[in-house]
């Protein structure tokens, strides 16, 4: 890498750089013999699909996770961490997805959480900490009131703050997990206006970002991951939004999921016009008996609120639900819709989809626990039985059916998930991302049991931001994109990076 | 050989471990035995029962409220307002109705009930549906109940106006003068009844489960507020029973009675091991609970321990037995 001149004359030397990278995990190398280097100045786009590695590289650099084999090097001393606050000490600063703010306390609070400017003592120098909060974001190109509480500022404005809030560390890189993921479309301009000021600071920024189509207005180059290697490292000015695909994709052929399974002719579930402020607009869709049906989105996209919404978890504004016919009344209810025959694996397995600290036995069963039962009592024999016949058919690795279900790796654990619901015999199963955070093997094993279910006669919604998942195994796929179905295609008739354009609404 | 004792040894000692306020309680009467030689005979131990009775019944239904992931604070006023309205029901329906003091003593503990599930209801609906905190909820209860006690009673005791039969149910004894008292009957009675319904029937396992994860319930299709309704519910009908029990035994009714009583049932419930964050307890652990305290307090007084020295010692176990279920929930996760 040189060191290369920009605005005010100035030389800029700093380079984060990784040579021979490598990191093992059991089973799998998330990343492989990776080398890359990245100046200060600019943005520096980290691209990949999921799994890709980026995000562990990412982690590497912030001392969350440490490599197996290889070096890392900020301004040619090696560097290594042992925990986030020592990358963090060496000046290394994450802004994650997740918001750190507190939200009850003002811009200024957060931006100095811990250490704030103090006269005399003790007490807290209100009108320094203001001054300098004000100071910090004009120089981010922000318009912000220092004194406003956190609750009140818009989306844009926490993720800016929160920017504000590293960069006040004076940090010399600066790494920005998907800050624009959240933002609406107008949002997003106005956080690259705060990008851009901060490429003048002397800071090396690494952009991680899933919105294709947004990476040639802000970022100067292109690095993408793909299955734990660096596939290039390019300048934006030398590629395409195509090239960048490619090299994110390569030349894979999907699989197909078994020719055998053929969705029938009845809509057993039809949904039309559903509506929810904010959220998922005037969605309709129907689904067939024995169709795997997938809805490809994006974290934000709204398929995590609309399949809520469609399980009666949540309510809706407009629109109407059908299920074989029957129209499900307005005011529904996850227990409404599981007599109607519907299940729901949730998003989210550890807080919603389990209850961690009881057995797996008991957290197999608990769907089910108005069909174990002999009037008002519960019929133990028959959870018993339900139970293991789950652990039997899903091969669930268990030590012990009365061990807690938090001692299960993250497979198993979604596994149990899809059991308790297997337990009440759906007619339609919703799956949002059942294979988040679980292994290949498992993986494979999820689209199994969902095969063999459509076999039964049972219809599923597949929901998943893995669009390889996808392609393999659904009948049809939706995409949806800002809370709206934008299109639909067939999985034989297409392939992982047309789907991905379509998802991130950038040209293929 | 010698490996094989090893594992037996940590076995053994897995399980005091698991059961270390039963090796505590067990310890504990062995000491008072040894001490005292009237500790240990068969009279003092039925009043230890018949003085925990009334505490004890209101424990099982607040374990069924913690477990659900609830509490209820309001218990002490009920236990104040049910006795004051079946000793007024005593006094003025029969002029007023000219039925008989059977009748309107009977007429008196019904509304008593319907009074306990309308709280229970009103309670498991305020926290549900308008998230408002159970904490706050029934600590407005709490004010609302007595005054109600206060208002009914005008401010004093309402005394001698209960028909025979419903004073044996605080003094009375089945078998003679030493035989077993009837409050302590109604706690072993109520201790099946309320064992069996959390352990039994699919209303007991749904508290569990929306004690231990509210939104993985909801999302598994069990209905939340009905269950929160029947917990809620559950502890008022025990206090209500509490109320009278104590009632019958001081032969009146006081706006006065059961002030603080949530501090102790609170205790025995968390000494048996529920936690308060929800999802995890047992019956049973209340029962030990609820001995444990009977021992210390009974203990103590036989020791002529000062009232206040009691309360310090009670703390001290407290303090353990959750110092130990802490420690022992952090083990297994």
């Amino acid at each position: 890498m040189f060191p290369y001149m920009r605005n005010e004359g100035r030389v800029y030397l700093s380079v984060l750089k990784s040579v021979n990278l490598t990191k093992d995990y059991p089973g799998t190398r998330a990343l492989d013999d990776v080398t890359v280097s990245f100046g200060s100045g600019k943005v520096n786009a980290l691209l990949g699909k999921n799994g890709s590695g980026k995000s562990t590289l990412v982690k590497c650099f912030a001392g969350a996770i440490q490599p197996t084999s290889g070096t890392m090097y900020l301004d040619d001393e090696r560097v290594s961490f042992s925990s986030p606050a020592e990358a963090n000490h060496k000046g290394i600063a994450v802004v994650y997805q997740e918001m750190s703010l507190v939200p009850s306390l003002t811009v200024t609070e957060n931006i100095f959480l811990g250490r704030m400017p103090k006269k005399a003592g003790r007490i807290v120098d209100w009108q320094a900490a203001h001054r300098e909060a004000k100071a910090l974001l004009t120089t981010m190109n922000a318009d912000i009131d220092p004194r406003q509480i956190v609750s009140k500022l818009s989306m844009w404005q926490c993720q800016v703050v929160e920017i504000t809030k590293a960069m006040s560390h004076n940090p010399r890189v600066l790494i920005l997990d998907e800050p624009t993921s959240a933002l609406a479309s107008h949002e997003v301009n106005q956080m690259f206006e705060v990008l851009r000021a901060l490429k003048k600071q002397d800071v090396i920024i690494i952009y991680i970002s899933h919105k294709l189509h947004e990476i040639p207005e802000i970022a100067d180059t292109v690095s993408v991951l793909r299955d734990g290697r660096l596939i290039g490292q390019e300048d934006i000015g030398d590629v395409t939004g195509a090239d960048i695909l490619g090299m994110m994709f390569g030349e894979m052929q999907h699989k197909t999921r078994p020719a055998d399974i053929k969705p029938g002719d009845e809509a057993v579930l039809a949904v039309s016009g559903l509506t929810r402020e904010g959220l998922f607009e005037d969605v309709s869709f129907e689904l067939m008996q024995s169709e795997v049906l997938g809805i490809a989105g994006m974290l934000g996209s709204g398929r995590t609120e609309l399949l809520k919404s469609i399980f009666g978890a949540d309510p809706y504004d407009a629109g109407t639900i059908a299920v074989k016919g029957r129209p499900v009344k307005r005011k529904s209810s996850p227990i409404l819709m599981k007599k109607m025959g519907l299940g729901l694996t949730p998003e989210d397995r550890k807080q919603e989809g389990l209850i961690l600290i009881h057995s797996i036995r008991d957290n197999l069963c608990y769907a089910s626990i108005d069909k174990a039962r002999k009037g008002w009592l519960e019929n133990k024999k028959q959870r018993a039985e339900i139970a293991d016949k789950q652990v039997e058919n899903l091969e669930i690795q268990v030590p012990d059916i009365k061990a807690s279900v938090n001692s299960l790796s993250g497979g198993n654990q979604q596994k149990v998930v899809v059991g308790n619901w297997l337990n009440t015999e759906p007619a339609i199963m919703l799956f949002d991302e059942p294979t988040r955070g679980i292994d290949v093997a498992a993986k494979q094993q999820i689209f199994e049991i969902v095969w063999q279910q459509a076999r039964r006669g049972v219809s599923t919604i597949f929901v998943s931001s893995e669009l390889e998942e996808l392609l393999e195994t659904c009948h049809r796929i939706l995409v949806m994109r800002q809370g709206r179905i934008t299109g639909e295609v067939d999985p034989a008739a297409t392939n992982v990076k047309e789907l991905y354009a379509m998802c991130m609404g950038g040209e293929a | 050989m010698n490996r094989l004792s090893q594992l037996n040894r940590k076995k053994v000692l897995d399980f005091l471990f698991d059961h270390v306020v039963e090796v505590i309680l067990i310890i504990l009467i062995l000491v008072m035995g040894n001490i005292s030689s009237t500790f240990n005979t068969t009279a003092n131990w039925l009043n230890i029962f018949r003085n925990m009775s009334m505490k004890g019944l209101i424990a099982f239904g607040m374990t069924m409220v913690i477990i659900s992931g609830q509490i209820d604070l309001s218990i002490g006023s009920t236990v104040a307002l049910s006795g004051v309205i079946v000793a007024r029901a005593c006094r003025d329906l029969p002029g007023a109705l000219g039925i008989p003091v059977s009748l309107a003593c009977v007429l008196g503990m019904a509304i008593a009930f319907m009074i306990a599930i309308l709280m229970g209801t009103i309670h498991g609906y305020a926290q549900h549906k308008f998230r408002m905190p159970a904490f706050i909820v029934t600590l407005a209860s709490q004010n609302l109940l007595y005054g109600l006690a206060g208002i009914l009673s005008d401010g004093f005791p309402i005394a001698n106006t209960f028909p025979d039969w419903f004073s044996r149910i605080g003094v009375g004894k089945i078998g003679g003068a030493n035989g077993l008292p009837i409050p302590a009957l109604i706690l072993f009675i109520f201790f099946l009844i309320m064992l069996f319904i959390i352990k039994f029937t699919t209303t007991g396992r749904a508290m569990y489960a929306i004690g231990g994860n509210p939104e993985s319930a909801r999302l598994s299709g069990i209905n939340v507020l009905k269950t929160k309704i029947f917990a809620f519910s559950a502890v008022q009908v025990m206090s209500v029973l509490a109320g009278f029990i104590n009632s019958a035994q001081v032969l009146s009714g006081s706006y006065s009675f059961g002030r603080g009583w949530e501090t102790d049932v609170i205790t025995a419930v968390v000494i048996g091991g529920t936690s308060m964050a929800g999802g995890i307890g047992t019956m049973w652990g209340t029962m030990v609970g609820i001995v444990f305290l009977g021992v210390i307090i009974n203990g103590m007084t036989i020791l002529n321990v000062s009232v206040y020295a009691q309360y310090v010692v009670r703390a001290i176990f407290m303090s353990i037995a959750v110092l130990v279920a802490t420690y022992r929930a952090k083990k297994k996760a």
